[in-house]
Order: structure tokens, then C-alpha cells, then sequence
């Protein structure tokens, strides 16, 4: 017994020490704010909050926008902050689910008083913390794609990447210049893919293209012979894939496998270094409509996007060894855009001037393109700033 | 007619997965009369620590077995830490401590792993084999191999050996065992280190085709305790059986209903069983459990 007591004892005092290991370890990893410490500031700091998607599905994206964020938030305040105060952003995991994304909406607005709100990583995590937002009236600055996210206007919410409804039009239009006439669409669940699917299923008739096909799968799934089997049996002569996740790179490495052969389209979601590594040769050939800053040579070089887009892009390699990726660019706007906004309203950071500013917003250069909001268009961008890429050899290439 | 044999071929493809991971379960159970929740986390740890090992450029087939061995290993250590304190308590504490405990080893594999997903290299290189119309990834063939050779090495280990005769003594009746001069508590952790070693060959044998990375394990979990319960707890055969079954109704229904129903399957399955005949499909009155 006394044997037993003190093995006992042992573990209780093991397991005490790993579980306040694992305490410390997941509070850091969940919430961190990076900022205001540097350099003597005059006034307090200005707090911003930003809600992303660390773990998840879109796990990849989130991790991009965290790095630019840091990046951003570190220049800036090293270069004196905003009108002599600090920035410091308080950065949330809401691990690509919506009701985590509301409660760190909650909490950054109501414990971390927060000014405004960068994110969320996804269109439905976005859509799901409009009611915290216009409950607080903080302003919010959006960084996924979802059309719904401006189309379904609220004064509040803003949005820096290049929405679905003029990415799907783009892409569609490329698939029908190639001579694709009957299409099979494979979309998932989330908020981005149905939004995107919404769009397809309009536009696709405009432009001479029947669906042939429409298959969906769920964030997470990692299986999907059943919407591959059907699209294979469908007789469609080119695939739609509408996904942002990681699930991308899966699919299409199995629809490979299974002996799909058809010709592959997608959009933004495919814009990133880990859907070529994960779908390996499965990639080659895949064609995908997005920003035309993944390459910033698209601009031409002279050109003021040009500057900024490869300013952002060399700092970014230099401080992470890798270049920047759409979602890297879409969070730097989204930093950008609330920079600029503060130091327009002097320094003003209460909501409705704060909102107001940013809705001012005209002619600021960024990853997206030129950004000029009104009271009408809290997206700003067209599709003259997109461009189509083939992935060849493992990366993407611009094409026509 | 190819679509349907393609829904049969994943249906037992992901149904063999479900198996190894329902046997953990059932030998678990066998020997604790209590779940053991982590069994799914054992199963992202295989993955992940072969990721690690081929990362570390170990040769495929060496980092495949270390995985194993390591995942067994750290089942040993979960058992021996917490639940032999309490293993001669209330089955519904261990279940409680197997709860806590998968939570600890997913944040724990999410620290040291990261949150990305990761892949594996297949374990054969090769284009799938064509057969009526249908397609059957070489992966799929070695998840088939593994797991035959898993339900045979049960089969001779607990059939054969008098090892396997002590552990289903221990699972029959302790008291007794422990009379006739079997080491329980060995049996015990012997049972935790073989679920562990069946999960991560289930994670191993499956991540070249979905990738691995750390949240994988609770999803899985869900699915292969279904599995044993439909098969019936306590007997491996019948856990083979209820994951094949579970593996093909969830393929069946992705492919001819919806694909968004098919992560339902395994609940709707797991209360239909538990309503109308808990004992599962194969479970008979319970004498032996293993």
C-alpha cells in the first residue's frame, strides 16, 4: 500500500507538471499579440484585433496571414506607429469554425477592446461574427473571398480579396474560351465553396456551359470516391473545383488516382505553394483565376502596384524564406487599409470615425489592386485585377 | 455497374481502416471492461510520428515500423501513467481519464507537429490497378494486406500462444487469472501497447492517401468505436466485420444519397445498434470476450 501511495503521488506530480506545460503552451498558441513593446510609444496602443484560422482546413492561409501581419504590424511601428502609438494586434485561432470564430470575436471586442477586427480567414467564419460586430459597432476588415461578404452589404464590413463574384465570371470565361461546353462542379460546404457555387450555377449558362455535374464534399472529408466516380460517369469535359482548403490538393490528387483525366479549374483557393506540394503531379496543367499580384511582375515593372506588391513580397521572403502567397497579401491589405484609415482620422480610433475613415479610403495601393471604397462598395476591386496561372513543374505560372 | 463496384472498393478501403481501429477498441475493452477514447489519437500518432521518421530520412519501410512500435510504445506509457492507478476501479473512470488523455496527446502533437497536414509517401510506387471500369489505388491494396495480416496475427496470437491464452484469462475473469499466476497488470498494458500498434498501422496505412496531421484523430475515434459497437465489443472478428459494414453503408450512402450524409452514418449506425441490439451484429451472450 505504501508502495502504491507514493507511485501515486509520483504521477499526480508528473502529470500536474505536463498539464501546466500544456496550459502554458496552448494559451500562447491560441492568442498572441505582437506590437506595442518595441520602442517608446507617446500614447497607449492602439489595438486591433484579428480573427485566424491557425488550425482547420484553412490552416495554410491562416498561418500566411499571420506572417504578414507580424511583418506589417513591425514595420510600421518601427517606423514610429501611428501618429507615435504602438499598433499591437491580438491575433485569435478560431481553428476554420464558425462558433469559435463569434466567441473570439467576443472576446477580442469585449476583453481586449479591440478598435476594429481584421478577418476572419473564411467566408463563413466572416459571415458567422457579423451579429458580434454590429452588436459592438466595431468596424471589420474581411479577408476571405465570399461574394456575400460586400454583396450582402452591411456598413460595417469591409473586404480586401478579390470576391467570388468577379473571380467565378473570370474563370468561367477562360474554361469557355477553351472550348468546354458541359462542366462538372466540385464544390464543399463551407461558406467560400457555397458561395462560389452560387455564382457558378448562374454564370455557367452565360457563357455556353451546362453543368453536367454538381458534387459537393465536406471540410475535413478526406475521402471522396463518391462525387469522383459521379463526375467520371457525368460525360463533363472539364472540372470546377470551388474549395480554399486543404482539402484541394487531396482531390485532386485522387481523382488522379482514380483515373480522371478531364482538364481542372479553380479559383483563389488553389493559390497557394501547399496545394502543388500536396497533390504532387496531380497538379500539372491545373489552371486557376486570381489576383494578379501572386506574380507582381504582372504589372509591369514602373507601375505603382508593382512597387508595393514586390516591396511587400522581397521583405516577406527575407524575413520567412518563402514568397508571399494571395492570403499573405490579402491580410497586408487588410493591416494597410486599417493603417491608413487611422492616420486619416488623426489618430480618431472610436468606431464610427474609424469606419468612417476606412469607407474614405480612395486610391490606396495594395496586394489587391487600387483600393477606393464608398458608401456603396466596401470591396473596390475588378476583374482588371486578376489574372489567370497554370500550375507547371510544381508552381504556378501567368498565362493568358 | 463501375460506380457501384467504385463505391465498394472505398467502402472496403475505409471499412478496413475502420477495423483496425474498432479491434483496438474491442482489445481494450476485452481486457478493462472500459472504452478507451484515445484509440483515435493513437491513430493520428502513428501517422504523424512516420511523417517525422521519413522527414528524418529514414528508409520508408524502417519509419513504418519505428511508428508502429513507437505509437505501441507510447500506449504502454499512457496505460502504465493513467490507468493503472485506477484500473481496478470503476470502468467509467478509465473512460473519463482515456477522454482527458486524447485531449492531452492532441495538443501535445499539436505543439510538437504543428497544425499542417502532412503527407506520407505510398508505400509502393505505382498507377492504380483498372478493373471493370473501376480503379483500386495500390494503397488501398496494402491497407487490404495489413489488415488480413493483422486479424491472422490475432488470430495465431490468441489462439496460439500462451500469451494470447493469459490475455483472454485476464479478459475473462481477472480474479482468476491473477489466481493462476498470470501477471494482469501486464496483460493490461500489453492489450493498451497492441491497440496503439493496430491504430497507428490504420494511420500509417491511410495517410499516403488523405494526408495526416494533428485533429485527425477524434473524427476517426467516433468512427471505429462505432464500428466495434456494430460489430459487437469483445470480439475481434466482429470488429473486423462492423468496420468492413460501416465502411460500405457510409460509401453506399456517400454515393447513391448524399456525400454530405456520409460523416452521419456512423452516428445514425452507432444509435440504431445501441436501441435495437446492443450486443452488435456478431455479439453473442457475452461468455468469452475474446
Amino acid at each position: 500500500m505504501a508502495r502504491l501511495g507514493t507511485a501515486r503521488w509520483c504521477v499526480t506530480v508528473l502529470l500536474l507538471l505536463v498539464l501546466s506545460i500544456a496550459l502554458v503552451g496552448c494559451s500562447s498558441a491560441s492568442s498572441s499579440s505582437t506590437g506595442s513593446g518595441s520602442s517608446g510609444s507617446s500614447g497607449s496602443p492602439i489595438k486591433v484585433g484579428a480573427i485566424l484560422s491557425l488550425t482547420g482546413p484553412y490552416a495554410a492561409l491562416g498561418a500566411s496571414e499571420k506572417n504578414a501581419l507580424e511583418l506589417e504590424v513591425k514595420r510600421i511601428n518601427d517606423a514610429g506607429g501611428l501618429g507615435g502609438s504602438q499598433i499591437e494586434v491580438i491575433i485569435e485561432d478560431d481553428a476554420t469554425d464558425e462558433a469559435k470564430a463569434v466567441a473570439a470575436a467576443t472576446k477580442l471586442i469585449e476583453q481586449d477592446k479591440v478598435v476594429a477586427i481584421l478577418g476572419a480567414t473564411g467566408t463563413g467564419q466572416s459571415m458567422a461574427v457579423r451579429t458580434v460586430i454590429n452588436r459592438a459597432g466595431v468596424p471589420q476588415i474581411s479577408m476571405a473571398g465570399g461574394n456575400a461578404i460586400t454583396g450582402t452589404f452591411d456598413p460595417l464590413v469591409f473586404q480586401t480579396p478579390w470576391p467570388n463574384s468577379i473571380i467565378v465570371p473570370f474563370v468561367l470565361k477562360k474554361m469557355a474560351t477553351d472550348g468546354h461546353t458541359k462542366i462538372a462542379v466540385l464544390s464543399d460546404s463551407s461558406g467560400y465553396g457555397k458561395d462560389g457555387l452560387a455564382i457558378i450555377t448562374a454564370d455557367a449558362p452565360k457563357n455556353g456551359m451546362t453543368i453536367v455535374a454538381n458534387e459537393v464534399f465536406k471540410p475535413g472529408d478526406t475521402d471522396y470516391s463518391a462525387q469522383l466516380t459521379k463526375v467520371k460517369n457525368s460525360g463533363a469535359d472539364a472540372i470546377l473545383l470551388w474549395t480554399a482548403g486543404k482539402e484541394g490538393a487531396a482531390i485532386v490528387k485522387q481523382a488522379e488516382s482514380l483515373g480522371l483525366k478531364l482538364p481542372m479549374y479553380g479559383g483563389s483557393g488553389q493559390a497557394k505553394i501547399e496545394f502543388p506540394k500536396g497533390a504532387g503531379t496531380a497538379a500539372e496543367g491545373f489552371v486557376f483565376g486570381t489576383g494578379k499580384s501572386l506574380v507582381p511582375a504582372n504589372w509591369g515593372a514602373g507601375t505603382d502596384e508593382f512597387k508595393v506588391v514586390d516591396d511587400f513580397a522581397t521583405r516577406y521572403q527575407a524575413a520567412y524564406g518563402a514568397a508571399p502567397d494571395i492570403f499573405a497579401g490579402h491580410a497586408f491589405d487588410a493591416l494597410n487599409i486599417f493603417a491608413d484609415s487611422v492616420k486619416r482620422s488623426g489618430g480618431d480610433t472610436s468606431a464610427a470615425k474609424l469606419r468612417d475613415a476606412i469607407e474614405q479610403t480612395s486610391g490606396l495601393v495594395g496586394f489587391g489592386g487600387k483600393f477606393t471604397f464608398s458608401s456603396s462598395d466596401h470591396n473596390g476591386l475588378a476583374e482588371k485585377d486578376l489574372s489567370l496561372y497554370k500550375i507547371v513543374n510544381g508552381t504556378w505560372v501567368p498565362i493568358q | 455497374m463501375s460506380a457501384l463496384l467504385q463505391f465498394l472498393i472505398a467502402g472496403l478501403k475505409n471499412g478496413a481502416i475502420y477495423s483496425l481501429v474498432a479491434l483496438g477498441f474491442t482489445i481494450v475493452y476485452a481486457a478493462t471492461g472500459a472504452i478507451n477514447f484515445a484509440q483515435g489519437e493513437f491513430f493520428m500518432l502513428g501517422g504523424m510520428l512516420g511523417v517525422l521518421l521519413v522527414n528524418l530520412g529514414l528508409p520508408l519501410p524502417i519509419a513504418l515500423l519505428l511508428a508502429v512500435v513507437g505509437t505501441a510504445a507510447i500506449g504502454a506509457l499512457f496505460e502504465v501513467l493513467a490507468i493503472r492507478p485506477i484500473a481496478d476501479g470503476d470502468p467509467l473512470r478509465i473512460i473519463m481519464v482515456t477522454i482527458g488523455g486524447s485531449v492531452l496527446l492532441r495538443q501535445i502533437a499539436l505543439h510538437i507537429f504543428g497544425p499542417d497536414e502532412v503527407p506520407l509517401p505510398p508505400f509502393t510506387q505505382g498507377t492504380s490497378i483498372k478493373v471493370l471500369g473501376a480503379a483500386i489505388e495500390l494503397q488501398t491494396v496494402w491497407i487490404w494486406v495489413l489488415t488480413a495480416i493483422a486479424m491472422l496475427g490475432l488470430f495465431v496470437l490468441y489462439r496460439r500462444t500462451a500469451f494470447g491464452r493469459a490475455m483472454r484469462a485476464t479478459a475473462i475473469n481477472r480474479e482468476a487469472a491473477r489466481l493462476v499466476g498470470i501477471d494482469t497488470r501486464f496483460m493490461v498494458t500489453a492489450s493498451f501497447a497492441l491497440a496503439a500498434g493496430l491504430g497507428a498501422v490504420a494511420g500509417l496505412a491511410v495517410a499516403p492517401l488523405t494526408q495526416t496531421a494533428f485533429d485527425v484523430g477524434a473524427g476517426i475515434g467516433v468512427k471505429g468505436f462505432s464500428a466495434a459497437i456494430l460489430g459487437g465489443l469483445g470480439n475481434p472478428v466482429a470488429a473486423v466485420g462492423g468496420g468492413l459494414i460501416l465502411g460500405m453503408m457510409e460509401s453506399l450512402t456517400a454515393g447513391y444519397i448524399n456525400p454530405l450524409y456520409k460523416d452521419a452514418v456512423a452516428l445514425v449506425v452507432l444509435l440504431a445498434v445501441l436501441f435495437v441490439r446492443p450486443q452488435g451484429l456478431f455479439g453473442g451472450s457475452g461468455r468469452e470476450k475474446v
